[in-house]
């Protein structure tokens, strides 16, 4: 940090007078909130360790809260599984600003490269699936993008759908004696490494009641791996040059930035974290089948992702969370039902918390802040000012003036 | 050799010719004004130049090189940028990272794998973004969401933008357009100030004549998309076909 900061006030060309120190430590703080997003990577994989371990204890194990909320341990499991996918979509539409509605597809051919590895060539080896699942999610990503980035906005919304759509019936129907169309792959998932069975309970964590088995140890750790790429990808100039694209895509061509391929990787990547996810989801399922490409899916995870917060990163667990608890636990005493009341909600945040589950809490914290600290919270304020709310991604093409 | 060249510039939108075999050269260092009335093709040269339109016939070459297969990006990274008619910059974000986005582009060529490397490990980014936001006498207000900025400090942010990318040739869209006396009295200057630092040569589209006749070197009048008259600031004050195409009554 220092040295950095030697080479800002040594680099730049005479700083006004008297201004030095001021500007010097202006810099520093500046760049500090660089991401954001608040604090550094370290302090945010911590934290993300700790949710990951504390959430299933609180879910299902603890006493009153679990007894409300009715949770159970398999469900946190799939919930981090989907946070992951909402994470990558992120991404992709809140910080870069392109809105897809085919992300079903690298979901889906994520578990179904992972199903297929197990059922035809025997290799059932958890850690070489989840390899497999994100890079045919990249592959996927890289062509659909590549045919699909030709066209902004609804356009590009529409040629998403559409091609997850012909990929979802082409798996469904030609494809069907392979993949096992409507029925499905069902696998035998090998164990962790060849030998840990991936249902097991782990030694003395899981009779605490924190960690509820093998599986749900590894979605974990690969959560917090997830989460410190993601993080990183935002804090390098590709974050800045996302949002920039988001902000004013126009502006961003001229300045010389080369807005076609920086949009085609924001769509390859977050093609990673789905394929990534999806073969995750096989290895949970112990199944694979065509409906994960169905444009439903796809559906799901752009609710996720709004309710969440757009544009928050972490917010995608919280989306992916409610969600999957709604349609999940809800729906026992409600049924059909929860339907409605999802919609209720989404109404409900879109209208009181354009920056989702996430913006709404972060809302209420500065709130609290402000009435118990008054002048004291100020650091607070500074690490955490970055990013303005999440907002919906403005159609930024028309700022620059002139027809073409 | 010209720094920025065209060559029998044509530009038809269906049956209209917004620009007519426009022959124009611009030499290093110079400080060139583009005027014409109303719907002359100035905004149309202009994005011909920065390859926002595609030319119906004709070449652009800059420092001698044709530039009509490039795209607007390259054409940035050629050294040609442009600052646009309205304020043209990233809203949300904070004026340092305005200037950061430009200063990226500028620094790292249109496109790099860099995803998984830190932002802050770039020190020259941020001494980029510095610099140009002093030059434009927005560092004390680099904190500000870009959105909060008053309209003039808007549009100095946009020329900031612009400059950031240290380019040979800058474009202007009327970089007063809509502002107060004071904002552009001050955005004059800022436009001059640059010009002795950085010894930049720009082509100045613009509307007010004050402006035009005091910072020029040399003037092109475009009317109806073609050329019809080129000088001096006096030569140009003095042109009969000038006064009768834009100026009318204005300077009798």
């Amino acid at each position: 940090m220092s040295e950095d900061h030697q080479l800002r006030s040594d680099g730049g060309t005479a700083p006004a007078t008297g201004e030095d120190a001021t500007s010097a430590n202006g810099t520093e703080k500046a760049t500090s909130r660089v991401p954001g997003l608040g604090g550094d990577e370290g302090r945010i994989i911590g934290l993300t360790a700790l949710a990951v371990l504390l959430f299933p204890f609180l879910f299902a194990e603890a006493p009153v809260i679990s007894d409300i909320i009715q949770g159970y341990a398999g469900l946190t499991t799939l919930i981090l599984i989907w946070g992951i996918f909402a994470m990558g979509y992120d991404l992709l539409h809140g910080f870069t600003g392109l809105l897809s509605f085919g992300h079903a597809a690298f979901w889906g051919a994520g578990g179904i490269a992972a199903g297929l590895l197990v059922e035809y060539a025997g290799m059932n080896l958890p850690l070489v699936l989840v390899v497999v699942g994100t890079v045919v999610g990249v592959l996927l990503a890289w062509l659909i993008g590549f045919l699909s980035l030709r066209r902004g906005g609804i356009y590009f919304a529409i040629l998403t759908l559409a091609f997850g759509q012909m990929i979802y019936f082409t798996i469904f129907g030609p494809l069907g004696p392979i993949t096992g169309g409507e029925d499905g792959l069902l696998l035998t998932i090998g164990d962790l490494f060849g030998v840990i069975p991936l249902n097991a309970g782990v030694p003395v964590l899981t009779p605490l009641g924190f960690i509820p088995s093998w599986l749900y140890l590894i979605v974990g750790i690969f959560v917090v791996i997830s989460v410190a790429v993601a993080y990183r990808v935002l804090n390098s100039p590709y974050g800045l040059i996302f949002k920039a694209i988001r902000e004013n895509e126009q502006r961003a061509e001229f300045v010389g930035l080369n807005v076609w391929r920086y949009k085609l990787m924001a769509f390859i990547l977050s093609g990673a974290f789905a394929g990534f996810a999806g073969a995750l989801h096989t290895i949970y399922n112990g199944a694979a089948s065509a409906s994960a490409f169905y444009w439903i899916v796809s559906g799901d995870v752009v609710i996720m992702s709004i309710l969440g917060g757009v544009g928050t990163l972490f917010g995608a667990f919280l989306g992916a969370g409610v969600y999957l608890y709604m349609s999940n636990i809800l729906e026992t005493f409600v049924g059909t039902l929860w339907h409605v009341m999802l919609g209720l909600l989404f109404v409900i945040v879109v209208w009181l918390f354009p920056g989702g589950i996430w913006g709404g809490i972060r809302a209420l914290r500065d709130l609290l802040t402000d009435l118990i600290g008054g002048g004291g919270s100020e650091p607070e304020a500074a690490t955490d000012g970055g990013e303005p709310g999440a907002r919906a991604p403005a159609d930024a093409g028309s700022d620059g003036g002139e027809n073409r | 050799m010209s720094l920025l060249e065209t060559e029998g510039l044509v530009k038809r939108f269906g049956g209209v010719t917004a620009t007519d075999h426009v022959d124009v050269s611009i030499e290093p260092d110079e400080r060139v004004s583009l005027i014409g009335p109303n719907g002359a093709g100035k905004s149309t040269f202009i994005n011909l130049v920065t390859r926002r339109l595609d030319p119906t016939e004709g070449d652009i070459r800059f420092k001698g090189e044709s530039i009509v297969q490039k795209e607007p990006h390259e054409v940035v990274q050629a050294g040609v940028s442009k600052s646009f008619q309205q304020a043209s910059i990233f809203p949300d974000l904070s004026v340092l990272d305005n200037a950061r986005i430009a200063a990226l582009g500028a620094d790292h060529g249109a496109f790099g794998f860099n995803f998984l490397k830190r932002l802050d490990s770039y020190p020259e980014i941020d001494r980029i973004a510095r610099t140009t936001l002093q030059d434009v006498g927005l560092w004390g207000q680099r904190d500000t969401t870009a959105s909060d900025l008053p309209y003039g400090d808007k549009r100095r942010l946009e020329i900031g933008i612009a400059l950031a990318a240290e380019p040979d040739l800058l474009l202007m869209d009327e970089p007063t357009a809509g502002m107060s006396p004071e904002e552009t009295k001050a955005t004059v200057d800022l436009i001059e100030e640059v010009k002795q630092e950085r010894s930049l040569t720009y082509l100045l589209v613009e509307h007010d004549m004050e402006i035009v006749f005091d910072i020029s070197d040399r003037i092109i009048v475009l009317n109806r998309g073609s050329v019809i008259a080129e000088g001096t600031p006096e030569e140009i004050r003095e042109d009969e076909d000038v006064q009768d195409a834009y100026l009318g009554g204005v300077e009798a």
